[in-house]
């Protein structure tokens, strides 16, 4: 994939998403950016891309922010459809890494090259907790990360997240799951880190039966901005599931006022990458 | 003489304490919790005729009769095969076509909080129905199955005699009332004491002498299965299950999607008006249905499935939810080499690849094959005598 067109591809499938949307706001269902899905080795041959593609369609997403373990997956699904596919680029070459990609030095020259190859939106989504992001790994992850401007996909404690800000202040992070931290301590993280954005993926205490916690309803209406909704596809037969999160999803967004629900459901995920993707 | 009394004493001893391992107080109070069998039991509030004789006798009828299947060739007894340990032994369940998942047995069922693989049921009688009207397993419906009781006239005597009055027009209560004769019945079917419940038994009145009984390998594999295993923590309790939902690495895909496990179920149990939040529950003060109340989907419940119960399991093959394992051996093997990488990070922490050798795999079977009972304590199938109102 060269790095031109793709720019250019994302660039006239936003615009044309966008007056799409302008077109039938209202009318349809709410559309879903899912911040959070993978397409790992063990799900190329359960779920064929044009399948993969076909599910994500059926469940009414607009875009997905799309990792797999090796690299190949989502750039399978990004040749196949990409209008609706983001690349992040993940630093496991299989699932087995997730405990020990940070200290394994053959991670960095496999990320070089992909880097070099091909473009995305993001590393990660990684795993790293604690003083674990200071070994050299995470810290070269991170210098790459910031020589391609990349956002940082984390799934991290609180203070991983802090020491990757410290590594990079001007760091743009996704924090995975959001830490799964509780709805005040998100609150003051989005307080103190203007860059640090959160995906609620593999989450239900923000919502039971289509109603927004209150905690976590004062956390979305101060930072509106800064959620997105995934699905979390961290095994092949959970993308049988992205329509049913879709759609549980809409369920308790329909319980906050319309505009901050647009955001959270898809528009945040659209500026963020949308942004991003335009500075290349 | 006293000499050689002295030495064969001593060797005596010596070979006695081969044979049991030196539990820890930590081990010995993990095991002592498997017991003791058979556990307590008492009738379900949700169910008036649990327990009651009429009812157990009129549940037996009913579970043999394949009129409740329209096609007259299903009954309860095809899956749940009193030889076969109260299953199949088939990897899926066949009733009129084939099911997506394994069959499960019926022994100890009483025993359980949630009912099926997806725990879609919430009292046994009503799980009871759900075969009966399941198009791939009995194809049977709620008008059917109520003309039936109300026109055949042994079927509705034996309603009458259980439930004190002759089955009404309302076809739901009396679909209700066949399923809580059919949950009386199974409520009969517990497995009799095993070699394990003597070893437990023994452990728990320091009867070195009748502990020793009990074969090393069944020993070595229980101290797996209590320890560094850590099977327990699931598996717990006098009936080996903690009655809840978790993924345990075992692939979930079926033609055309994926199984979606306690999460279908929590939606099909709250969909049901049978459940113990409706009109059929017998339980005045309401207790038995808190459970249901509260029971909220989580994302993690997809592809969740109940842990079964380990009693006669080594009579229960296939195993898992799908039949996938063949074996006890393959089950063993498949903790043993579990990939975390199938949960998720914040998910089933409890699960870790056990790694065990080949021996440390042949004790762990050993061990489950010693929670077989030694014979059972069911009486003999009643005859099918005339019912007389």
């Amino acid at each position: 994939m060269r790095p031109r067109s793709f720019v250019a591809g994302v660039a006239r499938c936003l615009a044309l998403s966008l007056l799409c949307l302008a077109g039938s706001a209202g009318a349809a269902e709410l559309p879903i950016f899912d911040a959070h899905l993978h397409y790992s080795h063990d799900a190329w041959d359960q779920l064929p891309p044009k399948q993969a593609i076909a599910i994500l369609r059926k469940a009414g997403l607009k875009r997905a922010l799309i990792s797999s373990s090796g690299d190949e997956g989502q750039q399978r699904l990004y040749a196949e459809a990409p209008d609706l596919v983001i690349p992040e680029l993940r630093p496991y070459r299989s699932r087995g890494e997730i405990g020990s990609w940070f200290r394994d030095q053959s991670v960095i020259p496999y990320l070089e090259d992909r880097l070099r190859r091909y473009r995305y939106a993001g590393i990660g989504e990684f795993h790293l907790y604690g003083a674990d992001a200071e070994l050299p790994v995470p810290r070269r992850m991170v210098q790459l990360a910031r020589q391609h401007k990349l956002f940082l996909h984390a799934h991290s404690d609180v203070d991983a997240v802090e020491r990757l800000f410290k590594q990079w202040p001007e760091a743009k992070i996704l924090w995975a799951h959001a830490g799964f931290d509780r709805p005040e301590k998100v609150r003051e993280m989005l307080r103190k880190h203007p860059n640090l954005w959160c995906d609620l993926a593999f989450r239900t205490d923000h919502a039971r039966a289509g109603k927004v916690d209150p905690d976590w309803r004062a956390a979305f209406l101060e930072f509106p901005d800064r959620f997105m909704v995934g699905t979390d596809s961290y095994t092949p037969e959970r993308w049988y599931y992205i329509g049913e999160h879709a759609n549980w999803s809409r369920q308790w967004l329909a319980d906050l006022p319309k505009e901050v629900a647009e955001r959270i459901a898809w528009k945040n995920g659209e500026r963020l990458f949308g942004d991003m993707l335009s500075e290349h | 003489m006293l000499l050689r009394f002295l030495v064969l004493a001593l060797l005596a001893s010596a070979g006695a304490q081969a044979q049991v391992l030196d539990f820890t107080d930590a081990e010995r109070r993990a095991i002592l919790r498997h017991g003791p069998w058979p556990a307590p039991w008492a009738p379900d509030p949700s169910n008036r005729v649990s327990g009651a004789a009429e009812a157990i006798g009129f549940g037996e009828r009913l579970f043999f009769e394949p009129r409740l299947s329209p096609s007259g060739k299903v009954l309860c007894a095809t899956c749940h095969v009193p030889f076969r340990g109260w299953q199949d032994g088939r990897a899926r369940a066949l009733g009129l076509a084939e099911a997506e998942r394994n069959t499960q047995s019926v022994v100890n069922v009483r025993y359980n909080r949630w009912f099926g693989w997806d725990g879609a049921g919430d009292s046994l009688w009503a799980q009871s129905l759900r075969p009966i009207l399941d198009a791939r397993e009995m194809g049977g419906s709620q008008a059917q199955a109520a003309t039936l009781v109300r026109s055949d006239p042994e079927l509705s005597c034996g309603y009458a005699r259980t439930f004190g009055a002759p089955p009404p027009a309302d076809d739901a209560l009396v679909l209700a009332g066949i399923g809580k004769a059919l949950a009386a019945f199974q409520e009969t079917i517990v497995s009799g004491r095993s070699p394990f419940d003597d070893f437990r038994d023994a452990l728990a009145r320091n009867d070195f002498s009748a502990m020793k009984n009990y074969p090393l390998a069944a020993q070595r594999g229980l101290r797996i299965f209590v320890g560094r295993g850590n099977c327990s923590a699931c598996h717990f309790g006098p009936n080996f299950a903690n009655g809840e939902f978790h993924d345990v690495g075992v692939p979930f895909f079926v033609a055309g999607g994926a199984d979606p496990g306690r999460h279908g179920g929590i939606r099909k149990l709250q969909s049901n008006p049978f459940n113990l939040l409706g009109p059929h529950n017998d339980d005045r003060e309401g207790a038995s249905a808190t459970r249901t109340k509260h029971v909220a989907l989580e994302h993690r419940n997809f592809g969740e499935f109940k842990v079964a119960g380990l009693r006669n399991v080594a009579q229960s093959a296939p195993y898992m939810h799908n039949g996938s394992l063949a074996t006890l051996a393959d089950v063993v093997r498949h903790y043993s080499e579990i990939s975390p990488d199938r949960l998720h990070a914040d998910g089933e922490s409890l699960l870790k690849p056990l790694r065990l050798n080949r021996e440390e795999s042949a004790d762990l079977v050993a061990f489950l094959e010693s929670l077989t009972e030694r014979a059972s304590t069911l009486p003999p199938r009643r005859p099918g005598t005339p019912c007389r109102p």
